[in-house]
């Protein structure tokens, strides 16, 4: 074989070794255990029990093929080519503008032992809307979208789809369709029977796992075995599987790790075009900028609690700053001019001014107007990314002993 | 098997008999895509056909030993080696569960299948008809062969003796009860290593400690574990001290009753 040697070869060859030593130790420690057997052991026996030793290696295989990234797995097959990201189109049976189901977490706590991973969260996630889940890692996102999916109970609180708890859902698959880790997988099995065992149990037609599979762009990759896929091809395959069921509301989880630019795009396409069709997705992120330009609504949470809940148009509105930074050997004059015409001034190092709520053109039409000199006019932005920092940063700081929630400043 | 024939007139509509058929579908296809499931068969099958055919020409050339011993009675010693054969299918029966919650796809098997103690139930069916089928076909398979190796020198038994079917019948359920088992202890445990751990503890170590007990406790408690158990069903004369055939047919099904039912308890109670 010419592809370069694994670094767990090595590993997987010692096991094997080691499970047919064992398996020698056992059938010698049968053997011996009826001491009578062993006097009438034919010439021929020793080499039999050598050679039933040997299928005892096959356990290393069962016991590490489940293992992530199995070495033996992953050589034998090269990684097959990226597929090609299509335009989506999700080929659904549902007709635009009928209304899927409600998220709705009201007061949802979740403890770990000492550590409190979500605490009093609340907010609704509408049909019809991309709504981005943010928070920095460790904000409690993956734990709150494991509580909605029944994978883990509530400390208190509730978690409905719909108005029912997860569990209630008599075909889950077909009403929710959920994407929490793309490396849940096991890797020896194909990517098309993956989605067709999943299909199965709830009852949805092979068809549409061909359906999912083009939408995806993996069905030339539907036999290959799922150990041999990248990153991005197992988010691909995740988002499959949600979307078996066509169903009215999705959860993702960080779906846009491990994607190229590309897959990013993609992804932010089929959102759209999901919420577009009157479904309601939820798509967790750590990152603002992988999600701002998908997201319509933006639910924001920090250390277990919530710090937003808005549209991401709101949050731009009353979060981003701009401003411009104005220097001028009159400023005191200048102050006074743009005060009196509405403008917001701050003084700032060096003599300079932020202006807030006037365009930089404006400023200085109106400093040409009254006979001011200008020396500097910058206008400066705040990036959506900076307002997120400083508002999830807030969190961090009121759960290190600040007085005041800085949180309530920012929530809706 | 009965999940293929599961895909023809299935209602549309969430009837109970319909998402009991698709769980187990689910859980058949999951269980037929992975290749190293065949290999604890296949291992299984070796170790079992090629110790009692080793057996068999080692007790065919060995004299009639008049005083007794496990030599004197050729079904005995041909299922005592079964017992051997079992090990790797209780493998399978934990890895059913524990590679599952070893890669995370446990979350996608209890959001497809919320209903937990299903997901425990279907895994259970599935694995146990397997096993049991491949169990009786390997117990079968051993004792034709084992009485064809005897037979040229007239130290076999017929089918139709006494005790005989039973034996090998119970031989070949000893595969199913052992595997089922072991897929309880991968559910209640989730860890591969420690599951196999405790499912060889279950199968062998409970009645080796019996074994070395003195003598009125060896049998009073040893016939409550699984290998006395099996012992006492595929002897041709059982022990008067322990348990009768039928008793121990109990005791041996229900270890992997118990098994099953810690496992849906904590299964339900738990966080996936």
């Amino acid at each position: 074989m010419s592809a370069p040697p694994a670094p767990g070869a090595a590993i997987a060859i010692v096991g094997v070794v080691a499970a047919v030593a064992i398996g020698f130790a056992v059938l010698c420690l049968v053997i011996l255990a009826q001491s009578a057997t062993v006097r009438y052991l034919p010439k021929w026996g020793w080499a039999l029990i050598i050679c039933l030793s040997i299928p005892w290696g096959g356990i290393v295989f069962l016991i590490l093929g489940p293992v992530r990234g199995m070495p033996a797995v992953t050589a034998e097959y090269p990684k097959p080519p990226e597929p090609a990201a299509r335009p989506p189109a999700t080929q659904s049976s549902r007709r635009p503008g009928t209304s899927a189901a409600e998220i709705e977490v009201r007061g949802l706590t979740k403890h770990y032992g000492e550590v409190i991973a979500v605490d009093g969260l609340s907010f609704v996630v509408k049909p019809g809307h991309v709504t981005g889940f943010l928070g920095p890692n460790g904000a409690g996102k993956t734990t709150t979208m494991r509580v909605i999916l029944g994978l883990a109970a509530p400390t208190a609180g509730t978690a409905l789809i719909g108005g029912r708890r997860y569990a209630e859902i008599t075909r889950p698959l077909r009403e929710v369709g959920s994407l929490l880790d793309a490396n849940a997988v096991h890797g020896a099995r194909t990517a098309q029977v993956h989605l067709r065992a999943i299909a199965r149990s709830n009852g949805i037609g092979q068809r549409r796992v061909t359906e999912v599979l083009e939408l995806t762009g993996l069905e030339a990759v539907a036999g290959r075995r799922i150990g041999a896929f990248s990153l991005g091809m197992k988010q691909r395959l995740g988002i499959a599987a949600a979307l078996l069921g066509d169903p009215g509301v999705l959860i993702f989880d960080e779906p846009v790790n491990g994607l190229d630019p590309e897959g990013v795009r993609w992804i932010r396409q089929l959102l759209r075009a999901l919420a577009g069709e009157g479904r309601t997705v939820l798509v967790s992120s750590h990152l603002m900028s992988e999600i701002a330009q998908a997201a319509d609504r933006l639910v924001i949470i920090g250390r277990g609690r919530l710090l937003a809940d808005t549209t991401t148009e709101q949050f731009v509105a009353s979060n981003a700053r701009r401003d411009v930074l104005v220097l001028s050997p009159g400023s005191s004059d200048l102050a006074g001019v743009l005060v009196a015409r509405g403008a917001t001034v701050t003084p700032e190092d060096g003599g300079r001014l932020a202006v807030s709520g006037m365009e930089s053109a404006a400023i200085g039409d109106l400093a040409a107007e009254h006979g001011i000199a200008v020396h500097e006019l910058v206008p400066r932005h705040a990036s959506l990314e900076d307002a997120y920092l400083d508002l999830t940063s807030a969190s961090t700081d009121y759960r290190a002993g600040q007085a005041e929630p800085a949180s309530q400043a920012v929530a809706q | 098997m009965t999940a293929q024939r599961a895909g023809a007139g299935r209602p549309a509509a969430g009837s109970a008999a319909a998402r009991a058929r698709d769980t187990l579908a689910f859980e058949w296809i999951k269980l037929r895509s992975v290749r190293s499931y065949a290999w604890t068969l296949a291992i299984a099958a070796v170790v079992t056909i090629g110790l009692t055919a080793f057996l068999a020409h080692t007790v065919s050339a060995a004299p009639h030993s008049p005083g007794g011993g496990p030599l004197s009675s050729p079904v005995i010693s041909f299922l005592a080696y079964a017992e051997y054969g079992v090990l790797p299918v209780s493998i399978l029966g934990a890895l059913a569960f524990t590679s599952e919650f070893g890669t995370g796809l446990i979350s996608t098997t209890f959001t497809a299948v919320p209903r937990r103690w299903a997901v425990v139930a279907a895994k259970a069916a599935v694995v146990g008809a397997v096993t049991l089928l491949a169990g009786e076909i390997l117990a079968f398979a051993s004792f034709w062969l084992t009485q064809a190796i005897l037979a040229a020198h007239h130290r076999g038994v017929s089918l139709a003796h006494p005790g005989v079917l039973r034996g090998v019948l119970s031989a070949g359920l000893l595969m199913a009860v052992c595997a089922v088992t072991g897929l309880g202890l991968g559910a209640i445990i989730r860890h591969t290593a420690g599951a196999i751990a405790a499912t060889v503890a279950v199968i062998y170590l409970l009645a080796a400690l019996c074994l070395s007990l003195p003598s009125p406790w060896k049998a009073d408690i040893g016939r409550f574990t699984l290998a006395f158990a099996a012992y006492q069903l595929v002897t041709l004369h059982p022990q008067a001290g322990l348990f009768s055939p039928l008793v121990s047919l109990l005791v041996l099904l229900a270890w992997p009753a118990l098994a099953l039912v810690v496992a849906a308890v904590l299964v339900s109670r738990r966080d996936a």
